[in-house]
């Protein structure tokens, strides 16, 4: 555990620059109060549909894209430890070569079924 | 851990941590004289000779402007997402081995704010937590510009990390360690009496993943689609004033950084002085401080040429649109990442295995 105390340490001159950005901004900084800065930026058209609430359903697909950057994510995650191991476990068989092999089949057969459903398609 | 090792530990990280956030400033005046340069424009030339002192005064300009907050937003979020990008930006340097080592006080001191075992899972980690600064900055914001630009980022963000993944498992095969500082340690020297040892001519397609890759991750020009200036006004940071508005750069800038100094470590000998070994340095300037302040200068020269390029690019290259974007992601460079590996594994079977 002493190998990542420094990051703590980098971690609290972060905040410290995170907290003083915050302060200094506020302390300098003139407050003039408008109303129309209050506002949230638009296009300067006075339209109903720009007053609404922005926070509206997104379209699913973004969703989908996440889901499917799990899955992809997961499998990548699964090479890192099988690629630590390979070059030395070459010196003893090639066991590991063929468990590759077979782990990246999968991950291409899924790959091909995304594109073949068009998932990532978000227009 | 004594008193004395804790307050050289913590002077190094402050001295790492100030040399990265100096960055910041340099390259906006790079890139505002690289866009000159390219355009065939003069640039920024009225603060101090060249224009240089204009990040000081844009720096100062954005402390001393009024920082509005927006009546309809997510004031905790608003105010958190900012300082989300930054950061996971900041805490990505912990991984970077700057130079090899110096001696102080009879202590060996390793120039990077902490060896680690796992430096590459900690940069992939790490530098994948800026997703949430950029969906809390732009959901808060409850702007629809905000919102969109959000939207794509993360998606973008998210897309690009797969193959960043694959292309670091192929660096990791080749190395076999996840620690930078070993990774470093084995580009030392000459390969085939010519060329510097270093870890682009084996791997040149995970080269050329991770650079592309890296280039969507810091939402650069070629795929800075969350910002689009044209058709979004500025993305996820419409809302945003003041110096919370610069914290979203000051984030671009020092993960841009970072980058090129992952690319650095991974594929161009670190540290390394080309051609010329540790051992020699040291028998020829008789001291490991020399030696260190060699090697921390090749280093830095390394990653100004890359940054140089990251600029060179950004000015050059159209915008893609969104569904090519998603394509390259999806369609070229993960199946090119896979192949990468597949590749790089069988031709590691014939040279070494039995």
């Amino acid at each position: 555990m002493e190998a990542f105390l420094p990051i703590g340490i980098l971690f609290l001159f972060a905040v410290a620059v995170c907290v003083g950005i915050y302060v200094l901004t506020n302390l300098l900084g003139p407050r003039i109060f408008q109303k129309n800065k209050l506002s949230t930026y638009e296009c300067g058209v006075q339209n109903p549909l720009f007053e609404t609430n922005a926070r509206l359903p997104f379209k699913f697909r973004f969703y989908l894209i996440a889901v499917i950057f799990l899955l992809f994510d997961v499998e990548g995650a699964f090479f890192l430890p099988w690629a630590l191991v390979y070059r030395e476990s070459l010196q003893v068989n090639a066991n590991l070569l063929v468990a590759m092999l077979v782990f990246s089949l999968f991950i291409i057969l899924g790959l091909i079924y995304v594109f073949q459903n068009n998932y990532l398609n978000v227009d | 851990m004594d008193l004395t090792e804790l307050s050289i530990v913590s002077i190094k990280t402050l001295l790492i941590y100030v040399a990265f956030i100096h960055v910041v400033p340099v390259m906006i005046w790079v890139e505002r004289k690289g866009a000159a340069l390219i355009q065939d424009r003069p640039g920024p030339n009225r603060v101090g000779p060249f224009g240089l002192f204009q990040p000081i005064a844009d720096a100062v300009k954005f402390l001393f402007k009024e920082d509005p907050v927006p009546k309809e937003v997510n004031r905790l979020l608003y105010n958190l997402g900012p300082f989300l990008i930054l950061l996971p930006s900041s805490l990505i340097i912990a991984a970077i081995p700057v130079g090899d080592r110096v001696e102080i006080f009879g202590r060996d001191v390793l120039l990077q704010v902490a060896d680690i075992d796992v430096a590459l899972l900690f940069f992939l980690s790490i530098s994948s937590l800026g997703v949430y600064g950029i969906l809390f900055g732009g959901w808060a914001s409850n702007n629809k510009y905000s919102l969109l630009g959000a939207m794509r980022s993360s998606s973008q963000v998210i897309s690009y990390e797969i193959p960043i993944a694959l292309a670091a498992a192929n660096a990791v095969m080749f190395y076999g360690t996840f620690s930078l500082r070993q990774m470093v340690l084995q580009q030392e020297g000459v390969i085939l009496g010519f060329l510097p040892n270093w870890g682009i001519w084996f791997q040149p397609i995970g080269f050329l993943v991770l650079f592309v890759a890296l280039f969507a991750e810091t939402n650069r020009l070629p795929f800075d689609l969350p910002e689009s200036e044209a058709e979004l006004v500025g993305g996820y940071h419409t809302e945003y004033g003041s110096m919370k508005f610069a914290t979203f750069f000051m984030a671009e800038y020092i993960n841009l950084a970072t980058a090129s100094a992952l690319l650095v470590t991974l594929f161009f000998g670190g540290w390394h002085v080309p051609w010329l070994s540790d051992s020699w340095l040291l028998l020829k300037l008789g001291s490991q401080n020399l030696v260190a302040l060699v090697q921390v200068s090749m280093f830095v020269a390394k990653v100004s040429v890359l940054l140089c390029i990251f600029v060179w690019v950004r000015w050059t290259v159209p915008r893609f649109r969104f569904d090519q974007l998603m394509h390259l992601a999806w369609g070229n460079l993960i199946p090119l990442g896979l192949a990468n590996i597949i590749i790089t594994a069988i031709l590691l079977y014939f040279f070494e295995g039995r």
